[in-house]
């Protein structure tokens, strides 16, 4: 007899509460017990909201219009009551800040216990176990507000296990985090599932980090699964429909028509090895070697001298930092957590006094005057700091009202370039976070700014979006617009910047055009950098790949190569 | 700056009071802060709390309490004399004035406006050594084993004000990024863009509490009767605070009802300390409120003492 599937999703259909548009369309699928599924797609395709409906969160907590069914071990979802639930099924969600309830760590972990109505003893013991397991017994007495944003989602998590669930539902957990924190949310989530034997259902963006790490990918659109299969099944698959929702290293491999699909750079070296052994490859040259601080106009836009800054409460965020910005140029600022990123972003846009040093942006030097107007403009990180009128129109005419400046017609023109149109009379707080992103940058693009600031615009973007992104940047670039990014995003850099300058501890370390600065990088470069390492040089992208050794790789293909992988049936 | 204002993890002894412990101390300040009109009782319950906020290393934090406070305890120094006129040794005789009469300056109501100066700062003070040593969490935990609800809901409004704080800056920067400025223009105007301000903030915060009620309703908040998780552990300095707290209120009333800690201002200013017995309970009174501080420092300096409370 067939086991019992853990999960057993029939027919599911369900609309949000005055929505038209179905959340979900007809899902169908099973989870079994022990599987670790990584469910992706755009934002919108439904992938929350079959989170939500497997943590039974739909529709009791939201509401709306409900049909087919989801059972758990045999069982009807809905019947189950919510404690039962709670104990069977854990939900981590995106927000690291706004799922927690309670001001002290322990507090924190302890509250679901309360909530399942447990003993003292019982509660001590599970708190104590977990605690330990998830290595935050060094924050037991700290306030939530304190924590960094990898330490909140392991709080998240910790407060989840300890009401042990059988089965981890994680809604995009490493969206708001940086990459080293995300990585290690990651590995101890594959820890769990592999080493504790808990079954991961993880919805996540991020695939180059955790494609690899599933059994089985789900892929979404409009509310449906498109394919379900394993990660070098759905990686062909998606190559083939022109699908972004797969790993770099996954397309690259499909798209040379290579008979294996690798989803790890080390399974892609392996299969790449022969033709490290017996070809040589020329080196090409980058094809972006442009000075730095120099771009195609060369009028330098911002200057930076000896610029340095610290906190009132000590903390030195900048020093020493020499370099220019010209016109038209596309720049990348990276560097870890505490770098000096953002900082350096606040004081080119007039928001923080340089402390030391000298910085000139667009003729004003800010120590004298940081007032800089309209003609500098700043994206922050969250796109709902700037959405408050009642219509997406009207917060765009906010800016050009309070400079003063005339419309002629740049409203209309930035709503169709960026597919904001038929959101004209909208309230921008009842667009999707894709389309929220999407108003902010117009909202301060309206007065056809010199210079744009951007802090972290790919955070929690979807492959489709971050492509419609960079390309529009781009695009400011090319019409004389300099653009400045701070980001941790590798792979979007890769792709779209000219330059990067590198951050460390407040000091600038690398600075130059992005082929040198992540091609030479062990921890910066992008999956495809390290995947052709010692194959081939300067490559960054999946284009450049192709181009590079995809002719070569297509034109012979030795026996090992040929061999698939387990796994990779047609 | 604000952040300075409230609660700080620091490891301090006072901070590792039990939640009964600190709130019966702080207590038993407030009472003899409010109940005592003395002088000598009011000097030294300021000195106590700026002792405790040493020990709490909090002073820079108290400061920012001064500043608000500070203009206030001055115009009540300078608005009693003007008012108040049963004094009868008069320093100063001043002009007649429409509704407050003949302006008599009385070395009595300089001194009762002194006092209540004082007193308005030993509140303050209090309320900021309570910031620096106690919990948010804790008297809320006390509270839910009478109000649940009430006490989660206050515990969620502790949370979120800090991130509020953060979130707000960040609205007001890119408000100013966008044009605005917040001191131009006529009260009306400025009252508009703090509300465009405002509205921007409830708006995400309206929208953060739907995430956190998901979340609470993820880990089965409002499926039963909940329990309560203790985290609190009484230690035998705990015993030897409380049990010196309550003594020190023992003999604060005792005091009251033999008017020690009361004192006459007017129309003479009376003696401040009637009697050995009185010059006994002031000593009593504030080598008790010191023992916690006190202890506090025996506590950071010899281990051995360390390992025994």
């Amino acid at each position: 007899m067939a086991a019992l599937a853990l999960f057993k999703v029939e027919n599911l259909i369900y609309y949000y509460p005055g929505t038209v548009k179905p959340a979900l369309a007809g899902v169908s699928l099973e989870i079994e017990d022990g599987e670790f599924v990584l469910v992706t797609g755009g934002s919108g395709s439904g992938k929350s909201s079959l989170a939500r409906a497997l943590a039974g969160l739909l529709p009791d907590f939201y509401g709306g219009r409900f049909g087919g069914r989801v059972s758990f071990r045999g069982r009807d979802l809905r019947t189950l009551d919510r404690r039962a639930l709670a104990r069977e099924v854990g939900m981590v969600f995106q927000d690291p800040e706004k799922q927690l309830v309670m001001t002290g760590v322990e507090a924190e972990v302890a509250f679901g216990l309360e909530n399942l109505g447990l003993s003292q003893e019982e509660m001590r013991r599970r708190v104590a176990e977990v605690v330990g397991f998830l290595g935050l017994t060094g924050l037991r007495e700290k306030f939530t507000a304190n924590l960094s944003g990898g330490e909140k989602q392991r709080l998240a998590l910790a407060a989840v296990l300890a009401m042990r669930p059988q089965v981890l539902i994680l809604d995009e957990p490493t969206s708001q985090l940086d990459p080293a924190a995300a990585e290690e949310f990651l590995n101890l989530v594959r820890r769990l599932n592999e080493e504790m034997g808990f079954t991961v259902v993880l919805i996540e963006q991020r695939l180059e980090r955790c494609f690899h790490l599933s059994d089985r990918v789900l892929l979404m659109e409009e509310g449906r699964i498109l394919r379900d299969g394993t990660p070098q099944q759905v990686a062909r698959w998606a190559v083939a429909r022109e699908n972004p929702f797969v790993p770099p290293v996954s397309r690259f491999f499909a798209q040379v028509g290579f008979p294996a699909v690798a989803v790890t750079v080390k399974e892609g070296r392996r299969l790449l090895r022969p033709y490290r052994v017996n070809r040589e490859l020329p080196d090409g040259k980058p094809a972006d070697a442009v000075s730095p601080g120099r771009g195609a106009s060369g009028k330098l836009v911002v200057e930076a001298k000896g610029l340095g800054f610290t906190y009132p409460d000590g903390r030195e965020a900048l020093w020493g930092i020499n370099c220019t910005f010209a016109a038209g140029e596309f720049v990348a600022v990276m560097g870890e957590n505490g770098a000096g990123k953002s900082t350096l972003l606040k004081i080119l846009a007039g928001l923080l006094r340089p402390g030391r040093g000298k910085a000139v942006v667009l003729g004003s030097d800010l120590e004298k005057n940081n007032r800089l107007g309209p003609r500098v403009a700043y994206l922050s990180q969250n796109p709902n700091d700037y959405l408050f009128q009642e219509t997406v129109e009207e917060e765009l005419r906010f800016g050009l009202k309070n400079f003063g400046l005339p419309d002629n017609g740049i409203v209309d023109k930035l709503l169709t370039r960026l597919h904001l149109g038929r959101y004209r009379k909208m309230n921008p707080r009842d667009l999707s976070s894709g389309e929220r992103q999407r108003v902010a940058l117009a909202a301060v693009l309206v007065t056809r700014p010199a210079l744009l600031l951007l802090d972290e615009p790919t955070r929690g973007m979807d492959y489709r979006l971050k492509a419609e992104l960079g390309t529009f940047l781009k695009e400011l670039a090319a019409k004389g617009v300099t653009v400045v990014l701070v980001t941790h995003d590798v792979e979007f850099t890769a792709e779209y910047a000219a330059r990067v300058v590198l951050l460390s501890a407040g000091r600038l370390v690398s600075d130059g055009p992005k082929h040198r600065v992540l091609g030479t990088s062990v921890f910066y470069a992008p999956q495809m950098a390290r995947l052709c390492r010692g194959l081939a040089d300067n490559v960054l992208t999946v284009p450049e790949a192709v181009k590079k050794i995809g002719a070569l790789l297509r034109c012979s293909l030795p026996v090992q190569a040929a061999a698939s992988p387990p796994g990779d049936r047609p | 700056m604000v952040e300075q204002l409230f609660y700080r993890e620091k490891g301090l002894f006072l901070q590792r009071l039990h939640p009964v412990t600190a709130l019966t101390y702080l207590g038993v300040l407030f009472v003899l802060a409010l109940a005592s009109s003395n002088p000598l009782y009011l000097t030294g319950v300021l000195v106590v709390v700026v002792l405790g906020i040493w020990a709490a290393d909090g002073l820079e934090a108290w400061e920012g309490y001064l500043r608000i406070i500070l203009g206030m305890a001055l115009l009540i120094m300078i608005v009693n004399p003007l008012v108040i006129h049963a004094g009868k040794t008069v320093l100063w005789l001043g002009p007649r004035l429409p509704v407050f009469g003949r302006l008599t300056i009385s070395l009595e109501a300089v001194c009762y406006g002194a006092a209540m100066s004082v007193r308005l700062l030993d509140v303050v003070s209090i309320f900021c050594l309570y910031n620096l040593v106690v919990h948010p969490d804790k008297p809320l935990r006390l509270l839910s084993r009478f109000a649940g609800k009430s006490a989660l809901v206050a515990s969620l409004a502790v949370r979120m004000f800090p991130s509020m704080l953060r979130e707000l800056q960040s609205i007001r920067e890119v408000q100013c990024l966008r044009g605005v400025d917040f001191a131009a223009g006529g009260m009306r105007e400025r009252i508009k863009k703090y509300a465009f301000l405002l509205r921007a903030l409830l708006l995400t915060a309206l929208e953060g509490s739907l995430e956190t009620a998901e979340s609470m309703q993820a880990r089965a908040f409002g499926s039963g009767p909940r329990t309560r998780y203790h985290l609190e552990v009484w230690r035998p300095r705990d015993t030897l605070c409380l049990t010196v707290s309550l003594l020190v209120l023992a003999v604060a009333a005792y005091g009251g009802i033999k008017g020690f800690t009361g004192y006459v201002y007017y129309p003479r200013l009376g003696s401040l300390l009637p009697g050995g017995t009185a010059l006994a309970a002031l000593v009593a009174v504030f080598g008790g409120l010191l023992f916690p501080v006190a202890l506090g420092w025996g506590w950071r300096r010899w281990p051995y003492l360390r390992s025994k409370i």
